[in-house]
């Protein structure tokens, strides 16, 4: 089962490259909180009970309903397709394939140097540093601020699926600080990116240039 | 008491928030600082010791508290000044005010932490403190600024977790996973050393937009560039010393294992290639906010050379760090003077300062010395300290291309400086009412306490950092 997840999570990083409708983004968002929440549900069956929810309200709660509804929100539902990637289509799906594969291989090979416990956290790597690679290049690939956010928040779930490969868990109070902070950094973008709408008529990064030297 | 803190941290912080009054507002931040001075008073007598699972005070951490307890009592006053010139709506004081209580608590969670995993937290509390801080003058250039910051940092901070995670790969083999910093000191000599390299490699490139080094130190200028110049002098000065003591803990737990000389190495490079930018940029710019903000990226890159050299480099960079924290924020608040009185923070608009206002023109010109560390500064002292650590470890072209940075560095602050402080230019219009000399001795009396330092070294600061520093290998 959690081969499974992890595949489609890859596949959907995979499709994230390809999207240009802004809606098509929520959706995978949400897909990738689900994703998530199987993962977490099948990887940490054995921690203790408060802890399981407590990850599980993460994942569900905040990855696939909250960060979505509230991005959809933001967006009003007026941005409807981004624009001016300067690599676009088929080249960008290529380009995350092998992102992918890389992975995997450089996984792989130095799983016996670094003594990775387990066949199953080479798994975990791959599809990690992938998301981490696949949200760089999602976020450097598109002007729009709507696509940059995006890119953070699939950086975000790259590093949540890292944690999962270590099994074990920071204390709870670690946990909560970390889920708080990036709460809340999601709700501060959230609301900037509406300001940003107010000043600069579209949210193209292109725009951001008065500040220079 | 840690936790008392923090909670009533946390209260304040919401009460400013509400108070719809510009006096009680100051008042509350007045107060916070206060409260800062009992924690101080609370841990002084007992460094290293731990306060509980998750915090402990040790004489570094208490060295940059004192220097937050200064700079943010500094900034408060000069922020009531800032207001009154300004008008600024109440609403917006309010938010500032909570903001700044908010932002200087998530640094003192910094210094204070003894835990990986906190750090990391109040790193990314510092993030969303700041961007409420960096917001506050409302306009297009605050806007870009704070989305910039927020989103850059938060990809940085981003990347510095993959960095404490990378730890947990490493800690896990050798059986359980304790992210506190005795756990992970004492078993670092057995954890892998690709692991441990790659987290420090993520820490350093995450952390450097705290500290306004190479590679995420753009959004550093920009945001010292658009915010009020108190809150420049905050980012300047506490948030790169947060920023410094974030790599130092990772850098002093893993000092023990044989990837300190590959550290060391990294250290120096970031550094280097920081000098570099920050001589390239300081040449070209013509604002004078950003031509500070360069010059902290330059000092922030000797502090990284001379760290990176072990050793007297060690006590060099965090005297380096003491004193460039009290120079700078007096050149940013004396900024924020200069602004009012020329409505401009163009060089080429501003001329004749110690003319114009001789108290504010003192505090440039001794604060332009003070950061080009010429005699009697006692920033001289500490690069003087990174020369001969630098030569004792044979580094002399090393020594060498940071000699021919900063002198382009010094030329390039000289030729603007110099103009600001003694050239007549065609100023457009002066408001003297900006003027003010209560400010100005407050920032005069920063820079006294650098120059006494440098002239006189007195044992208690010495020994100070090097109790501080005598974890660190010799």
């Amino acid at each position: 089962m959690i081969n499974f997840f992890i595949v489609l999570f890859i596949v959907s990083l995979i499709y994230l490259s390809k999207v240009e409708m802004v809606k098509s983004y929520f959706m995978l968002m949400a897909m990738q909180g689900i994703l998530l929440f199987g993962l977490a549900y099948f990887e940490l069956k054995e921690i203790d009970l408060v802890h399981l929810l407590f990850i599980l309200l993460e994942t569900l709660v905040f990855k696939a309903i909250f960060v979505p509804l509230f991005l959809q929100r933001v967006t009003k539902n007026r941005i409807h397709r981004h624009h001016n990637a300067p690599i676009k289509g088929y080249y960008s799906v290529l380009i995350t394939a092998v992102i992918v594969i890389g992975c995997f291989m450089i996984s792989y090979e130095i799983h016996d140097e670094l003594t990775i416990n387990a066949d199953h956290q080479v798994k975990y790597f791959t599809a990690a540093i992938s998301s981490i690679l696949v949200g760089l290049f999602i976020a450097i690939n598109n002007r729009d601020l709507i696509t940059h956010l995006i890119g953070y928040l699939v950086i975000e779930n790259g590093i949540f699926l890292l944690s999962l490969g270590l099994g074990a868990e920071m204390p709870m109070f670690v946990n909560s600080a970390i889920l708080l902070d990036i709460f809340t950094s999601v709700l501060i973008m959230g609301i900037f990116f509406n300001k940003m709408k107010d000043y600069f008529q579209n949210a193209d990064s292109g725009q951001l240039s008065q500040l220079k030297d | 008491m840690i936790y008392l803190f923090f909670i009533l941290t946390a209260v304040l912080a919401i009460l400013t928030y509400f108070i719809r009054q510009r006096v009680l507002s100051h008042v509350m931040v007045f107060l916070y600082v206060a409260l800062m001075m009992v924690l101080a008073v609370h841990l002084w007598p007992q460094p290293g010791q731990s306060l509980n699972a998750y915090f402990y005070s040790d004489r570094l951490g208490l060295i940059f508290y004192f220097i937050l307890i200064l700079v943010s009592l500094l900034s408060a006053i000069h922020y009531m000044k800032f207001v009154v010139d300004r008008n600024v709506k109440v609403a917006d004081v309010a938010l500032h005010n909570a903001g700044t209580i908010f932002f200087t608590g998530a640094i003192v969670g910094v210094l204070f932490t003894s835990h990986f995993g906190i750090l990391w937290a109040f790193m990314e509390a510092t993030t969303l403190g700041a961007s409420v801080l960096i917001y506050h003058n409302r306009n297009q250039d605050a806007l870009e600024a704070t989305w910039k910051y927020l989103y850059v940092c938060s990809i940085g901070i981003a990347i510095a977790f993959a960095g404490v995670l990378f730890l947990g790969f490493a800690a896990q083999q050798v059986g359980h996973i304790d992210f506190s910093f005795a756990a992970i000191k004492a078993e670092a000599g057995q954890l892998n050393t690709v692991w441990l390299k790659a987290c420090f490699l993520l820490i350093v490139t995450g952390f450097s937009v705290k500290m306004g080094l190479v590679p995420l130190f753009n959004v550093d200028i920009d945001a010292k560039d658009a915010s009020p110049s108190q809150v420049g002098a905050s980012l300047s000065s506490v948030l790169m010393n947060a920023g410094f003591i974030a790599i130092y803990r990772f850098y002093e737990a893993f000092s023990g294992t044989s990837i300190l000389p590959w550290m060391n190495k990294l250290l120096m490079i970031v550094g280097l290639l920081s000098l570099f930018f920050a001589a390239v940029y300081v040449l070209r710019v013509k604002n004078v906010k950003r031509m500070f903000a360069y010059s902290s990226m330059e000092h922030a890159s000797l502090v990284m050379i001379a760290f990176s050299c072990g050793g007297l480099g060690y006590f060099a960079a965090i005297l380096h760090l003491v004193m460039h924290s009290l120079v700078k924020s007096s050149l940013f608040f004396q900024v924020s003077q200069m602004h009012r009185i020329f409505n401009s923070k163009l060089d080429e608009n501003i001329g004749s300062y110690l003319r114009v206002n001789p108290l504010g023109g003192l505090v440039m010109l001794l604060g332009f010395l003070s950061i080009i560390a010429m005699p009697p500064s006692g920033m001289l002292i500490s690069e003087l300290y990174m020369f001969q650590a630098l030569v004792a470890k044979n580094y002399w072209w090393v020594a060498l291309i940071v000699l021919l940075l900063v002198l382009i560095i010094i030329y390039g602050l000289a030729v603007k400086m110099l103009g600001i402080i003694f050239l007549k230019k065609n100023t457009a219009s002066i408001n003297m009412q900006g003027a003010s000399p209560y400010e100005s001795i407050l920032q005069l009396i920063l820079i006294i306490i650098v120059f006494y330092i440098g002239l006189f070294r007195p044992p208690f600061i010495v020994d100070t950092i090097l109790v501080a520093i005598q974890s660190l290998p010799a």
